[in-house]
């Protein structure tokens, strides 16, 4: 495996930070970095991610030192200070996180000395040290968690039983962040949990301050926010469980069954719950039986994707869809003992298709993997060609469709020719959505 | 003088004493560049913007059959590669050639690189980028973090050089080198210059052996030719369309066009070396290629004016035809064609006459395009922003009207500065370099923007899809209006009130 990552569908943990704090509401990051570092992250935040759009203040409007070779030679301090005082003199928020970039972290500036002074005038201001450096935009997201659950969240806050707090689907990252969370946390509600999901418009900077309160701790995914995770347990003791993404009936039921189990809910709400809405999918999904079997929607599929969509997108393609997986590629940048559990959570969850999944972070090698995927032809008279097939991916995976001569639906990082606003795909809802996404580029010439 | 001796080109404030922070007449700016005294201003107050890999990238994610490999960790370049990606391949698409997207390679340097040194994995990258994509010219662009760890990437790239067979060029583009975001062209040109300029002996055609009346018809013809090729410098947020309409207006003159350096192939540049003239439209982007260009290579070339507006596009193609002694026929090209604008855009400007407006871009096409709204359709410009400025901006502002009232700032973006401003000027359209224009749409202003990858801007057919465009903009611009006033901007109300150049300063940090 090479050291190099080929078109990187990840910007740098600076990157995911920016992220992760632009979500927020009212909340403003003040860049302690390089002049460059937001100008160019705004490309990957914004229009790479399904042109989510500037936030408050977040792109070309964002508060950077913009450090220059004088403070690398002399510490970029005095500036950091300056910054926050004229940021604070003219910027109306209601919290502000200074982000660290690569040079100001590698002078050795004491960030949190210069924040702690205006955290001792009780200005709501939190430190994250989020050098470039530290890996990708995930680990950009899970320190900017880390760092609010130590200096945000109040420490003491009593347990209240039946209230959970639910993260690990990172803005950005997953282009569809909101609507995931907006329709995890409508069914959790319904499930009559007090609900903080950090980035829901129904979510509050008063509720994350209080999220100690929370009895549980839900981490949508087998990576994301696990570390964090970890933080909150240990500063504020509240235990958490990791559960797959999930995308339509199948995923979603055993999400649902999982979350009441951990909690003790009882079994009649809980089974209630999903009768009803099962009874509300399958009425708009049994639609499709007609186009499906006139036509014959049944696809080869190649999924490409960070590890929560490669996990949700594949169970949902086999066993929702009735496709059929042909190859699995996950693109994040992980460690051995990583790629061990993630094959291993893969296999669990699909394993019929356990021998489909391959790490791959490079766009040119993903054709490779096809091949040894899928034997070529050799020009005999009854090649057993790919086709019919469909690649759900992302925006640059539409290369690949082309060359293997399959339909595309850009889902995963980076989507950049689609406008996203409150769209979903996980939950019941949303496997609807990715129902009608696929079927209607399946419909497109008609 | 030449700087391609050196490993990287001076930065733009010593070279050229730009400045990047202004805020005052348009009169007091050109005393003050006469001056020399703008360069050493800064802000106390300081918001994201972009560095020398913004700029750099743009234009090299363009170049024909090249690997852009980024040296320094995953997040510098990623979000304009993956973002310029689809807007490249319709580019390509339009010129013809294979469609293949921006390929740009990370050597995603960690933790563990910036304690030990990135220089074996920057090797590595190389070598696997030109075995496994083999390209003709690999970028290796490099950033902060390479510098202060003190990689030697010259000497890296020198020594696997053999080994490989793309041709490998350098751009230092440390972010904190410079405030003049523009230093980028030189760094790219730089590169270019001294990567791309040494003719392969292979590529040579033969020495005839015997000089028969053929070989020397062909070189005559060959002459002719050379005698009449002219550069067209393109730049990477220009469109297709534009360097048709500019190619259009080149050939009537009888002139051949060749346009670099975006979406040129590598082996392509040396050619410029032949022509018989450069033609710029921004000397922001050219000067610095253009001297190299005139000085080691002895062809001339012209670059004080962007064809933008009538008067502009006129001095522009004047100027080129002076240098081939084609003024006559010049003039009756520009008859013909200033009278057809002229009348194509009267129904246009009847709606455009009287109405204000705010100009925001790089300092060329942000006093060109107030020209051009001025001049043109009529309109009153009430303040122009750009995004540095240095002398060669003198002339064209010095056209600007109402010189000692018009407002001038002088920010690589800045919105909060913007914002101020335009809560005291309320103009009724806002024509901005695409990129920023949020923080405008924000304040609800309607909003069009300049320069583009798919609209027309220069010369004549410029002149009419301008205000095509700007009609229907400042006919409904519901959509901003509608919003902005369920959705509150993130400054104090006491900003808009306050002087809004407060955090300029003399002596500045940033």
């Amino acid at each position: 495996m090479p050291t190099y990552v080929e078109t990187p569908r990840y910007a740098c943990a600076l990157g995911g930070a920016i992220g992760a704090v632009n979500a927020l509401p009212r909340t403003v990051p003040i860049l302690h970095a390089s002049l460059g570092c937001g100008g160019n992250l705004n490309a990957a935040l914004g229009p790479a991610a399904g042109h989510a759009g500037s936030s408050y203040m977040g792109g070309l409007a964002s508060p950077c030192s913009g450090v220059q070779e004088n403070e690398i030679v002399f510490g970029g301090e005095r500036r950091l200070s300056e910054q926050i005082e004229a940021t604070l003199d003219i910027v109306d928020a209601d919290l502000y996180v200074v982000l660290t970039g690569c040079m100001t972290e590698m002078v050795g500036d004491d960030v949190d000395a210069v924040v702690g002074t205006y955290r001792a005038k009780g200005v709501p201001i939190v430190p994250v040290a989020t050098g470039g450096f530290k890996g990708n935009s995930l680990v950009g997201y899970d320190l900017v968690l880390r760092a609010l659950f130590r200096h945000y969240v109040e420490q003491g806050v009593p347990k209240q039983p039946g209230s959970v707090n639910l993260w690990g689907i990172p803005p950005g990252l997953d282009v569809f962040w909101e609507g995931n969370l907006i329709e995890l946390r409508r069914l959790l509600d319904a499930l009559g949990l007090k609900v903080n999901a950090i980035y829901t418009p129904n979510d509050n900077l008063n509720d994350l301050r209080n999220a100690a309160a929370a009895e549980l701790n839900i981490v949508v995914s087998p990576l994301y926010g696990v570390d964090a995770a970890r933080v909150f347990e240990e500063v504020h003791g509240t235990p958490f469980v990791q559960l797959d993404f999930p995308i339509g009936g199948h995923g979603t039921r055993r999400f649902l069954l999982q979350v009441a189990s951990r909690l003790g809910l009882q079994a009649a709400l809980v089974d209630d719950l999903i009768k009803r809405e099962e009874e509300t999918y399958y009425h708009f999904l049994s639609r499709s039986l007609d186009a499906y079997n006139d036509i014959d929607l049944q696809r080869f599929a190649i999924i490409i994707g960070n590890v929560n969509y490669a996990y949700g997108l594949t169970e949902f393609a086999y066993r929702e869809l009735g496709w059929l997986p042909e190859l699995v590629v996950v693109n994040d940048i992980l460690i051995d003992e990583q790629k061990e559990s993630v094959a291993a959570g893969f296999a669990s969850l699909v394993p019929e298709l356990a021998g489909k999944l391959v790490f791959e972070t490079d766009n040119s090698r993903m054709i490779e993997h096809f091949s040894r995927a899928w034997s070529p032809s050799n020009g005999q008279r009854y090649y057993r060609s790919f086709s019919p097939s469909f690649v759900l991916g992302s925006t640059l995976d539409k290369e690949l469709a082309d060359a293997v001569g399959a339909g595309h639906l850009p889902v995963t990082y980076p989507v950049s020719n689609r406008q996203v606003l409150t769209r979903a795909y996980a939950g019941y809802r949303g496997g609807l959505t990715l129902v009608e996404d696929i079927f209607s580029v399946l419909l497109q010439a008609r | 003088m030449s700087y391609l001796a050196l490993k990287t080109p001076p930065i733009r404030e010593e070279r050229l004493k730009a400045c990047n922070a202004y805020g005052g007449s348009a009169g007091c700016l050109l005393k003050g560049s006469k001056a020399g005294c703008l360069a050493q201003t800064g802000r106390s107050f300081l918001q994201a913007a972009g560095c020398q890999f913004t700029l750099s990238l743009a234009s090299i994610n363009t170049i024909q059959d090249s690997v852009v490999l980024l040296h320094g960790p995953l997040g510098c370049g990623v979000g304009t590669s993956m973002v310029a990606n689809g807007i490249v391949k319709i580019n390509q698409g339009n010129r013809g050639l294979k469609q293949r997207g921006v390929v740009a390679v990370s050597t995603n340097l960690n933790e563990v690189d910036v304690i030990s040194g990135g220089e074996q994995k920057l090797r590595e990258a190389i070598v696997g980028v030109d075995r496994h994509l083999h390209p003709t010219a690999i970028f290796v662009v490099s950033s902060c973090v390479p510098a202060i760890i003190g990689d030697d990437i010259d000497t890296v790239v020198r020594d696997v050089q053999p080994e490989v067979s793309a041709k490998l060029l350098v751009l230092h583009c440390e972010g904190f080198k410079t405030k003049i975001q523009a230093t980028a062209y030189d760094a790219t040109y730089h590169a270019i210059l001294r990567g791309l300029f040494e003719v392969d002996p292979r590529l040579l055609p033969p020495e005839p052996q015997v000089r028969t009346e053929q070989v020397e018809a062909r070189e005559a013809a060959e002459e002719r030719l050379r005698k009449r090729t002219v550069n067209l410098l393109n730049v990477s947020s220009m469109s297709w369309v534009d360097e048709v309409e500019l190619t259009r207006l080149l050939n009537a003159l009888d002139l051949e066009v060749n346009i670099y350096p975006c979406y040129a192939h590598p082996d392509d540049f040396i050619r410029t070396t032949e022509a018989a003239l450069s033609i710029s439209i921004c000397p922001t982007h050219d000067d610095y290629f253009l001297s190299h260009l005139q000085e080691l290579y002895g062809v001339p070339s012209m670059i004080t004016t962007m064809p933008l507006g009538i008067t502009n596009t006129r001095k522009w193609l004047l100027d080129v035809a002076g240098h081939f002694g084609k003024e006559e026929l010049a003039l009756r090209i520009i008859d013909s064609e200033e009278r057809e604008v002229r009348a194509a855009i009267k129904p246009l400007i009847a709606q455009l006459k009287d109405k204000t407006a705010f100009v925001c871009a790089g300092e060329f096409r942000a006093a060109g395009t107030a020209l051009l709204l001025e001049e043109d359709y009529g309109m009153k410009v009430l303040g122009v922003r750009a995004f540095h400025y240095d002398s060669f901006a003198d002339d064209i502002f010095a056209q600007l009207p109402r010189q000692d009232e018009m407002n001038i700032n002088v920010a690589p973006w800045q919105p909060f500065e913007q914002a101020n401003l335009l809560h005291k000027l309320n103009p009724d359209v806002f024509v901005g370099h695409v990129g920023g224009n949020v923080w405008a749409a924000k304040e609800g202003f309607a909003v069009i923007p300049i320069f583009s990858p798919s609209n027309s801007y220069l010369g004549y057919k410029g002149i009419f899809e301008m205000a095509n465009r700007l009609e229907r903009v400042v006919r409904n611009a519901a959509f901003n209006k509608r919003i902005a006033q369920q959705v509150s901007a993130p400054y104090r109300a006491s900003w808009y009130d306050d002087a809004p150049f407060k955090f300029i300063k003399q002596d500045g940090l940033a």
